[in-house]
């Protein structure tokens, strides 16, 4: 790159990241309730309430006053750190600045309000736990501007990923065809995830957040059969040797 | 019933319209009522690739909207008996379009016509979806290049997901890929990508392949849709599209390069 300057007189760069960020997306404006149901999630997974930061989403909430700052406050008390709000209307942006936070704008198809959760049917017998199902098989070919993706383990393709297709997995990627889109494996940041396919062509390969582009693929790598994984901190691809008997 | 056929591509200048006029005419030949609407609400062309340009009165904005009646607006094609033509408006926008008023439209005209060829417009907004939501069957019409390829993969992808059988979870829509402005001596030259590539990428059947030809514009300009010039290649592989339309099985044509003889390389004569 041409723009870059001495190292010494840069003090930082900025850079684009996609981190992982939990929503806590409100139903409700009632911090009694919400704060009810918070205790409850906290006595299941204490684990998760140090100082993780969330954003308060509002899309789905009735469109009805709410106390952004008794909310915070209640959030904090609970070892949540609440680093900005998404959607709401202005007066909530103005009230998220004030507090010091962050506001995004709302994401968008999913304006509907919710609908009361209604209790689960039990299973039926032969069903098996959702533990044992937290990956995903998708048979058939991605296409462009799709997504598919397996937020809790691993991803398996049976078919082709398009250019401009996006496949993410929290674990690792499987791809039984030619990978010619975006492919994101480990996405929570798990170093030991990789990225298989049969054909690479991809657009973009990415483990934990490590990534490659299709420019920096050697180009005698393509066409081939790979994998992708992080090796001393360096995401390396390599070929699949045939196998001689 | 009649059969919902939409035309589609996403990218723009592929040969949407010319092959939504091409099929509803062979379709018509073939004895089948046809009707054949053009969604492209505010750029219409149909009307003129159909030579019925002179003839329009009302439009489908004006069925929608209850200004017209749908027998007021259908223009009857003078060339092929069955044949109808639902023109688009010129003067209003694609937001006019509602999904009530398109549901309406092809359920009356489902009562008296067997197929119903919807033109959609370049795009994946509004009135492409619209075009494709109550599909039964869709024509993908490609380019051999790479940007077209790509927007008939996301078409494709539209099309498993924004339609109606999709969200109710019917059978899907049953997919074709048709191949337009299809030049062997340039792919075997390398300036376009072959038929095997486009295929493999986009993993749907093959409904027929138009070679690039002189035909086709001189038809677009006359207003007469190519299935009418049976003399020339493009027309012939129009008519073997809608024989596979209709179930009937037709070897590829047109795709491999052509030898030249001895007189033609002389005489440079350009196909027709």
């Amino acid at each position: 790159m041409s723009l870059e300057l001495d190292a010494e007189q840069v003090a930082f760069t900025f850079k684009g990241g996609m981190l992982p960020l939990t929503v806590i997306e409100l139903a409700s404006g009632n911090i009694e309730r919400i704060e009810a149901q918070l205790s409850g999630k906290i006595s299941q997974s204490p684990a998760f309430f140090q100082h993780t930061p969330v954003v308060i989403g509002l899309e789905r909430l009735p469109d009805e006053p709410l106390a952004l700052d008794q909310l915070c406050a209640m959030l904090r008390r609970h070892r949540l750190l609440p680093v900005a709000v998404r959607g709401g209307n202005d007066a909530i942006k103005q009230s998220a600045w004030a507090l010091g936070i962050g506001w995004f704008p709302p994401q968008e198809g999913r304006a509907q309000p919710v609908v009361e959760p209604v209790p689960v049917a039990p299973l039926p017998e032969e069903a098996p736990p959702l533990e044992l199902r937290s990956g995903r098989i998708f048979r058939g070919t991605v296409r462009s501007g799709q997504q598919v993706s397996a937020p809790r383990g691993d991803l398996v393709v049976v078919g082709a990923v398009n250019a401009g297709a996006e496949i993410l997995a929290a674990g690792s990627i499987h791809v039984y065809g030619p990978l010619r889109g975006r492919a994101l494996a480990g996405i929570h940041g798990d170093q030991d995830a990789a990225v298989f396919c049969h054909e690479l062509d991809a657009e973009l390969l990415s483990v934990a957040g490590n990534y490659k582009r299709l420019e920096d693929i050697p180009p005698d790598l393509l066409g081939k059969s790979v994998q992708v994984r992080m090796v001393e901190d360096q995401l390396e691809i390599s070929a699949f040797e045939p196998l001689r008997v | 019933m009649a059969k919902i056929i939409v035309v589609t591509s996403g990218k723009g200048g592929v040969g949407k319209t010319t092959s939504a006029a091409a099929i509803a005419t062979g379709l018509a030949f073939k004895g089948h009522k046809t009707v054949v609407i053009d969604f492209d609400v505010g750029l219409r062309n149909l009307d003129l690739i159909m030579g019925c340009e002179r003839r329009v009165v009302y439009d489908l904005i004006n069925v929608i909207q209850g200004e017209a009646g749908l027998n007021q607006a259908l223009i009857r094609d003078k060339r092929v008996e069955n044949l109808h033509i639902l023109p688009a408006s010129q003067t209003r926008d694609k937001d006019a379009l509602t999904i009530e008023g398109v549901e309406r439209v092809l359920d009356t005209l489902s009562e008296d016509f067997d197929y119903i060829v919807c033109d959609s417009p370049a795009g994946i907004e509004r009135g492409a979806q619209l075009a494709m939501y109550f599909a039964d069957e869709a024509v993908v019409v490609t380019n051999p290049e790479v940007s077209s390829v790509r927007d008939s993969d996301r078409m494709l992808g539209l099309l498993s997901s924004k339609t109606r059988r999709a969200e109710q979870g019917q059978e899907p829509i049953k997919e074709h890929l048709l191949i337009t402005r299809y030049s062997p001596d340039r792919v075997t030259s390398g300036d376009m990508l072959n038929l095997d590539d486009i295929r493999e990428i986009l993993a749907i059947p093959l409904i027929g392949l138009i070679p690039e030809s002189e035909a086709v514009l001189r038809a677009s300009n006359q207003g007469v849709p190519v299935t009418h010039d049976q003399q020339s290649d493009a027309g012939q592989a129009y008519s073997d599209t809608v024989d596979r339309l209709l179930g009937e099985d037709k070897p590829l044509r047109f795709h491999e390069q052509q030898k030249r003889g001895f007189l033609s390389r002389m005489f440079g004569g350009g196909r027709r």
